[in-house]
């Protein structure tokens, strides 16, 4: 239980895959998985917590990647914004909304927006658009006034709703 | 922004905490969620050299209920706790309550006992603690007691606990059923801090109001209990609680605030709306009380 | 050829693949063998001298590689930093880092080198600065006066004043029949793109190498700066970026920070990357807007504006990245209306804050002051607002027209866009409606606003010309090389629509190119809403004067003429006649390999390299209509938020409507949340997120837009789209306000300015 000022070992599934690693005790997530994972789709726009562009799935649930310590996702999954689709080549359905939609501009907040709505959809999948509103307030976007946003949401849970078979 | 260096312990039992915090005293911190703790460390606002990470303590998560109370362990996270059928049937407060608390990714991770522990005047949790009559249960090397979430809180940040105390978990007692509840509160947007905020919790009997409880949150160096409105309530007749007695308890909840000016708000706007959101608080909750 | 086959088309992004699957490209994602981080130790106070600087306890922290101070870059330093085309402005070259004194807070002082962001932020705190703390000139109405001076070198706080004042004019104005005389003022706000500043250098001293990744508006202005700054030969200076998360103006110039890293990679030779954080990026990266303007307004019986006087007074911090905007303020402030003439003074004052740089719209006071006056104008003669505008108000007739500052106005058509406006908002029900509502004790009122948004400016400097590079490939693929860059404003996907169009290929076969200053042509890059009319008339030149090339080259080879021919899919055909026809490849191929097929006189080779210069000022017009509702607890809500916008032919509509909706939010924001402050001794107070606050998704309204098209005059028609969002909406958020209060709102607002019992919420009237 006593770790020493060292480092620490960390064993991570990321996107499906176990990563081992020794880490400083200090070193948030978020530059864990930037720096040594190089997966730099997780973005830092604050580092305090509130922009939501570092946002991760640990353990299936949308969090501030850097709000977390490495070591805190020890034996834990997490999934970026390169591991939501099902292939290289593919986007989720999510991706694919926010280009339909123009759900992007300068694309850096990007990643945490899609990740974040990927979540909601999951617990929420036919959401009102005031659901829709409050789950998207936890990130910030300065390009877009959130409206080709708000429409990729409501794109993707068609598209997911379609995926299931359900007719929208 | 990055944090200073610490070394990080992660015990795995509630006893191994307890004696790290007494070995490291005030060089320790406790890390729960994080959700707060971490922005202050990354700023570089506070350091610590050795910080006692929770996460790993199983003991400390969960929700239980044995029909008079509902206990919460104190890592449970803010957003298990707003979901779960037992909370929003027996404490339905406090799930409403969390709607306000940041955004659903800082309630993933943020937990109960760390908003309580962290004591920051404008979070909602504490005074919602407090209008429910919740009792933390604190453990430290001197043993185990229990701290009425109304003596809890002692300065801004700060509550009573000694630094080699741990907050464990979160007792609530069963409302009775003729109750009503309200939480209401300004930010300035969609997920802010309160400029002013307040939680009320009503219950009844035999056409009287048998307990009253108001707490105000963001206009003080603590949330703030309001006993004079609750004395005024108690055995009130609640078909005498007309809009012009509520706007006079509004008024007297609010007479001794004494808020602060800051960027968002002046002091004696954080003052007139909080009148104004007691004045909500005590409507939404008596029609509450009165349709159960 | 097939006209349109992609212009005017919402074509989805191409950008959009990697950025939705995170695999961007942006300057903290670059990584360097051996590179090394950099962090700043930077002034705590806003005015002071520097009394002891000791880096040795930073400099033995393990795994710091060196701290250098301004004694250590300054050598390096051979000329001055600011931006090119400021150069000659009355505004002092920023200092790498701080030398002597401080000037503002948050300005460098000290760099540090570590293995990591985390050392170097560590060694940071181990740099002792002690300060003779001194007393900052924060308040910008007594700078001028002010026995203080922010730079003393120069005399004075003031940066520059300008004045025009005819004496007659002015009592023409004071003695009409309407005087209404209002002073506004908006807070200082940050830009906040979600990416800060940041840059990674590297100097190959064997092979006198200089290689920079940055996140810019201009990657050729980067070049040119660190030229001047290093002396080091600009063909050697080798500039990349890839993708910019956002930069509204602020990346527009250096920061001294930037140029500080640049220079200490040199001197250690080492890569070096320094990333800004948003502590920083809000405290120190460049500051706008917090300016405040005095009008009177005289007005006949009948509405018609006699004229105004404005005083603008514009707060440019300590190191401003631009001139004063006082110029633009003064000639644009007739906006879409006729007046009688235009009394104007501006200046511009030091102060010990953080520089103004240029922000989406930096001119933008003089909308707010024009549309607000015109409601208080309105108020004062019981006159619909809509009514007062539509008095005044100018048309396509009388293009071209020169307002009464002096500016003329070429293919815009205020008055239609008015019209179309009201129409689809449909006024006259609104004012049923709010009346019904106002019975029932809601606050909810209705504002207007009108402007003409001058684009594309710049004639006369480097903003004034973009270049483009269209070459096709032996296999008949297109490349297209472009001065300008993106940070978000899609010109990757809309240039290629343009040079398909023209070659009559698929856009899949057209590849855009920019962000490299080796492989592009010399640019201005983005900003003053240029790419599209500057960057896309080039596109569209080079692409036609390639296009001219392949139908001669075809037509020799099927024996036709070359204007009996068509372009379509990449392949060239005799019109009507789909079967003689040659592919862009077999063009290519006599162009490039068996030229004997080629026409006498024609050159082998299938490419172009135009320069397109704007001979004036490209104009777009909008109007917004904003409706709001104040509640009981002075919160403001959005009720309904209409834009119609002439910015001619549209490149890609979807494209278009993301960036006026950007910029209508950011306007909503300097309105009702945005709000940079210092306390009076010039400590920041709103340093990070939790209380610097820009618009969530929960702030905004849905946003209806339209267009109607007036074409301009360059190739494609196209006008600048990319600041008329935020010029607009704060003046419409601004009138809603007054509307339901009754009471002019003359700064940005906060609930507790509107709260039911505060003064200003008392006044209302209604």
């Amino acid at each position: 239980m006593h770790d020493g000022p060292g480092e620490l070992s960390v064993t991570v599934e990321v996107n499906g895959q176990l990563i081992h690693g020794r880490v400083e005790p200090r070193l948030t997530l978020a530059d864990w998985l930037r720096d040594d994972c190089l997966l730099t789709g997780t973005h830092l726009g604050c580092e305090h917590g509130v922009c939501g562009s570092c946002t991760v799935l640990l353990d299936d649930r949308a969090v501030r990647s850097c709000l977390l310590l490495c070591a805190q996702a020890d034996r834990c999954s997490v999934t970026t914004v390169e591991g939501l689709a099902s292939g290289p080549d593919e986007l989720s359905p999510v991706q694919r909304a926010f280009m339909e939609c123009h759900g992007l501009q300068c694309g850096f907040c990007t990643p945490g927006f899609v990740v974040s709505v990927t979540a909601f959809l999951a617990a929420n999948p036919a959401p009102t658009d005031d659901e829709i509103a409050e789950a998207l307030s936890g990130n910030l976007c300065r390009c877009t006034g959130y409206q080709g946003i708000i429409a990729a949401v409501r794109r993707a849970a068609e598209h997911m709703a379609e995926a299931r078979g359900e007719v929208s | 922004m990055k944090p200073a260096p610490f070394r990080l312990h992660r015990p795995d039992r509630v006893a191994e905490a307890i004696e790290l915090l007494s070995v490291y005293g005030d060089e320790a911190k406790v890390l729960a969620g994080g959700q707060s703790l971490m922005p202050l460390l990354a700023l570089r606002l506070a350091r610590f050299e050795e910080l006692v990470d929770l996460n790993r303590i199983g003991e400390l998560s969960g929700i239980s209920f044995d029909g008079e109370e509902l206990v919460i362990g104190a890592m449970t996270r803010q957003a298990d706790v707003e979901v779960a059928p037992e909370v929003r049937k027996s404490a339905p407060l406090l799930a409403r309550a969390l709607r306000y608390v940041g955004h659903f990714q800082i309630r993933n991770r943020g937990t109960v006992g760390g908003s309580l522990a962290h004591a920051d005047p404008a979070a909602e949790l504490p005074a919602v603690a407090m209008v429910l009559g919740a009792v933390v249960d604190v453990v430290g090397p001197r043993g185990a007691r229990q701290v009425p979430a109304e003596e809890l809180f002692a300065e801004r940040w700060t509550t009573v606990l000694d630094v080699d105390e741990l907050l464990v978990s979160v007792r609530i007692p069963v409302m009775p059923a003729e109750a009503g509840f309200a939480v209401e509160e300004v930010a300035r947007r969609h997920g802010d801090f309160a400029m002013a905020g307040v939680a009320c919790a009503l219950s009844s009997g035999h056409g009287r109001v048998d307990r009253a409880r108001i707490a105000l949150f963001g206009v003080g160096r603590t949330p703030l209990l309001c006993p004079l409105v609750a004395k005024e309530m108690e055995g009130s007749l609640l078909d005498e609680l007309h809009p012009a007695a509520l706007d006079e308890l509004a008024a007297l909840a609010t007479a001794d605030l004494d808020p602060p000016d800051d960027v968002h708000a002046t002091g004696s706007y954080r003052r007139a709306v909080a009148a104004h959101l007691v004045g909500r608080a005590l409507i939404n909750s008596l029609e509450e009380l009165r349709r159960a | 050829m097939v006209a349109g086959r992609f212009v005017g088309q919402s074509v989805l992004r191409r950008e959009d693949p990697r950025l939705v699957s995170g695999h961007g490209r942006y300057v903290d994602d670059v990584r360097v063998p051996g590179m090394v981080h950099a962090a700043f130790v930077r002034s705590h106070v806003a005015r002071a001298r520097i009394a002891a600087l000791d880096v040795a306890a930073a400099e033995r922290l393990p795994g710091v590689r060196a701290v250098y101070t301004a004694r250590d870059l300054e050598p390096l330093i051979v000329g001055p930093l600011g931006a090119t085309m400021y150069l000659s402005a009355p505004i002092p070259s920023p200092v790498a880092l701080a030398s002597g004194d401080v000037r503002y807070p948050g300005q460098p002082v000290a760099l540090v080198l570590a293995d990591s962001r985390y050392l170097a932020e560590d060694a940071c705190e181990l740099v002792r600065l002690d300060y003779d703390v001194a007393t900052p000139v924060m308040d910008m109405e007594t700078a001028a006066e002010s026995e203080i001076l922010v730079h003393p070198e120069r005399g004075s706080n003031v940066v520059s004043q300008s004045r025009r004042w005819d004496d007659d004019l002015e009592l023409a104005i004071r003695g009409a029949p309407y005087v209404v005389t209002r002073t506004f003022r908006q807070p200082r706000q940050s830009h906040t793109p979600m990416e800060p500043h940041g840059v990674v250098a590297s100097w190959d001293r064997f092979d006198g190498e200089l290689r920079i990744w940055c996140t810019s508006q201009r990657v050729h202005e980067v070049r040119a700066t660190m030229g001047r700054v290093t002396g080091i030969p600009e063909q050697r200076i080798h500039v990349v970026q890839r993708d910019v998360g956002g930069a509204f103006g602020q990346k527009g110039a250096m920061r001294p920070e930037e140029i500080a890293v640049v220079l200490a990679a040199c001197k250690a030779g080492v890569a070096v990357k320094w990333v800004e954080d948003r502590h920083e990026n809000l405290v120190a990266g460049g500051h706008a807007r917090s300016d405040r303007i005095a009008v009177t307004m005289g007005l006949d019986h009948e509405g018609g504006i006699i004229g105004a006087e404005l005083d603008h007074l514009e707060d440019a911090g300590a190191y401003p990245s631009l001139g004063s905007v006082g110029g633009l303020v003064a000639m644009m402030f007739p906006g879409a209306y006729r007046m009688g003439g235009v009394n104007w003074s501006t200046r511009a004052v030091f102060t010990n804050s953080c520089g103004r740089a240029p922000y989406r719209g930096p001119w933008n006071i003089e909308s707010l002051a024009r549309e607000q006056i015109m409601d208080a104008a309105a108020r004062e003669m019981g006159l619909d607002p809509v009514e007062l505008r539509r008095r005044n108000v100018i048309a396509r007739t009388d293009m071209p027209f020169t307002n009464a500052s002096g500016m003329t106005y070429a293919d815009i058509d205020p008055a239609a866009v008015l019209a179309e406006t009201l129409r689809r908002f449909d006024y006259p029900e609104f004012l049923e409606e709010q009346s019904e509502q106002r019975g029932g004790g809601r606050r909810i009122g209705v504002g207007v606003s009108l402007f003409v948004e001058p684009t594309a400016l710049g004639t006369g400097t480097m903003l004034g010309t973009e270049a483009a590079h269209v070459k096709v490939s032996l296999a008949g693929k297109v490349t297209v090389a472009l001065g300008t860059s993106s940070h978000g404003q899609s010109i990757a996907t809309t240039m290629a629509q343009i040079a398909a169009d023209e070659l009559g290929v698929d856009i899949e076969d057209v590849s855009v190119v920019d962000g490299e200053t080796d492989i592009t042509p010399i640019g201005g890059g983005t900003g003053g809403s240029r790419s599209g009319v500057i960057g896309g008339g080039a596109t569209h030149r080079a692409a036609g004067h390639v296009r001219d090339k392949v139908l001669r080259v075809a037509a020799e080879l099927m024996e036709a003429a070359p204007e009996d021919l068509e372009t379509d899919r990449g392949r060239i055909q005799v019109r009507g006649t789909p079967t003689r026809s040659v592919s862009l490849a077999q063009v290519a191929h006599a162009a490039y390999v068996d030229t004997k097929l080629l026409p006498a006189g024609v050159e082998p080779g299938l490419e172009a390299l135009v320069r397109y210069s704007t001979p004036a000022i490209t104009f777009a017009n909008a109007c917004h209509i904003c409706v709001v509702e104040i509640l009981p607890s002075g919160q403001v809500e959005i009720l309904r938020y209409v834009v119609v916008e002439d910015c001619g032919a549209m490149i890609n509509p979807m494209v278009v409507h993301g960036q006026i909706s950007g910029g209508v939010v950011q306007g909503i924001g300097g309105a009702l949340y945005e709000r940079f402050c210092y306390d009076e001794d010039g400590n920041p107070l709103t340093t990070t997120f939790m209380d610097y606050l820009i618009p969530t998704s929960t702030e905004v309204p849905f946003i209806e837009i339209s267009h109607l098209n007036s074409p301009a005059r360059g190739p494609g028609g196209y006008k600048g789209v990319g600041e008329g969002g935020a010029i607009g909406a704060v003046p419409a958020v601004r009138n809603a306000i007054s509307d339901a209060l009754g009471a002019d709102v003359t700064d940005g607002v906060r609930p507790c300015d509107l709260f039911e019992s505060t003064p200003l919420a008392g006044g209302s009237s209604r």
